[in-house]
């Protein structure tokens, strides 16, 4: 898959709009509004078996995704940052 | 903040909630404690989590920070067998799935069907809703157009043959909305019993989703949004049409406040103290991962 970076925006007086119409303060294209246009990558395909991710809860242990869940259905979901 | 408004549903559908992103740990005791999170926040601050997945952001320079760590942000649905059922993912940074979409896709999606005890259409009924009782910015939720189309007529699918109206609705301009790709059912061939013309159709009870969000830089002190605009149909049974049809239509959405950035904004800043140590530190660690 070869990525290319969306960079199609418009200066206005609120900021930066960017191609699909939402204004923000950065230009289109660079910093953490670096989307990619047309295709990327979105991990393993519908059907296939949820990975068991590696990472830490908020308190600090370790944490085991399917451990976790217990048998129950989930949404998973990868977000930016709490921080900014 | 927007899904934590939705938690109650997915606890009473028994459906676990994981949010993962590469804030260090503390960084997300302190998002969840400020705002009362019940999901479970997850902390992958080398991006290990997102790397192996496959949706680190490439696109952006290693050097970079701190940006460099994010991934393409998204939402998997995962089955009670561990399998995955379902993704959403966007282009755009600052376009999430609703809530109530995720919680649909987890539940198994609604079937459109007939309003019971309700007499069969003469004509077609057109009815415009929202998914979800008010708009947030940058949160995706569906503007729903329901159609109920009489027995034996049925109405033109996009591409309409030439001449033809296909189905449709478009929004009045409206700088504090914006509008992805308009969501179709699947169409159905219809052949001409006269000569053996085929196009698509629509028949029966079938919806267009319009997925719509508030636009984050727009600051407008006004409580709701008035989401305007136009839905158009052309009806036919087998030996007329009739002329094209359009319906007005006109909803006043409650639009909830934008989220407070504890950053810029000092009321914010006063909820969540640290922000500004954690965003230096963010930056700070992976110039210097040693």
């Amino acid at each position: 898959m070869r990525l290319e970076l969306e960079t199609r925006g418009t200066r206005t007086d609120k900021g930066w709009r960017d191609h699909d119409g939402f204004v923000g303060p950065r230009q289109p294209g660079t910093g953490p509004r670096s989307d990619p246009r047309g295709d990327f990558p979105t991990g393993p395909e519908v059907g296939a078996a949820m990975p068991d991710l590696r990472c830490l809860t908020a308190d600090g242990p370790a944490f085991d995704l399917h451990a976790h869940r217990a048998g129950r259905p989930a949404v998973f979901i990868f977000f930016r940052s709490a921080v900014w | 903040m927007e899904l934590q408004k939705s938690m109650r549903d997915f606890d009473a559908a028994n459906i676990r909630v994981y949010a993962l992103s590469y804030d260090e740990a503390d960084a997300l005791r302190d998002f969840r404690d400020a705002h009362g999170i019940t999901y479970t926040l997850l902390s992958d601050p080398d991006s290990d989590a997102i790397r192996s997945f496959g949706i680190l952001n490439t696109l952006i320079d290693p050097n970079d920070h701190p940006w460099y760590g994010i991934p393409y942000p998204g939402a998997v649905v995962v089955s009670a067998e561990g399998t995955i059922t379902r993704k959403f993912f966007d282009n755009n940074l600052a376009v999430r799935a609703g809530p109530e979409r995720l919680l649909w896709a987890a539940l198994g999606e609604p079937v459109v069907e007939p309003l019971a005890d309700q007499p069969a259409p003469l004509g077609v009924q057109v009815r415009v809703s929202l998914d979800g009782d008010h708009l947030a910015f940058t949160v995706q939720r569906d503007l729903v157009v329901r159609f109920d189309v009489p027995e034996g007529r049925h109405v033109y699918a996009a591409p309409a043959p030439q001449g033809s109206l296909a189905v449709d609705v478009t929004l009045d301009e409206n700088d504090r909305l914006v509008q992805r790709p308009i969501v179709r059912p699947a169409s159905e061939p219809h052949a001409l019993a006269g000569t053996g013309e085929s196009f698509q159709v629509h028949h029966g009870v079938f919806e267009l989703r319009l997925p719509l969000a508030v636009n984050s830089f727009s600051r407008s002190a006004a409580p709701d949004i008035t989401i305007s605009g136009e839905v158009r149909w052309q009806c036919c049974d087998d030996e007329v049409c009739d002329p094209p049809a359009s319906r007005r239509f006109e909803l006043a959405v409650p639009v909830s406040g934008p989220p407070a950035h504890a950053l810029r904004d000092s009321r914010a800043a006063t909820l969540e103290p640290n922000a500004a140590a954690h965003f230096r530190r963010m930056s700070e660690r992976r110039k210097d991962p040693g």
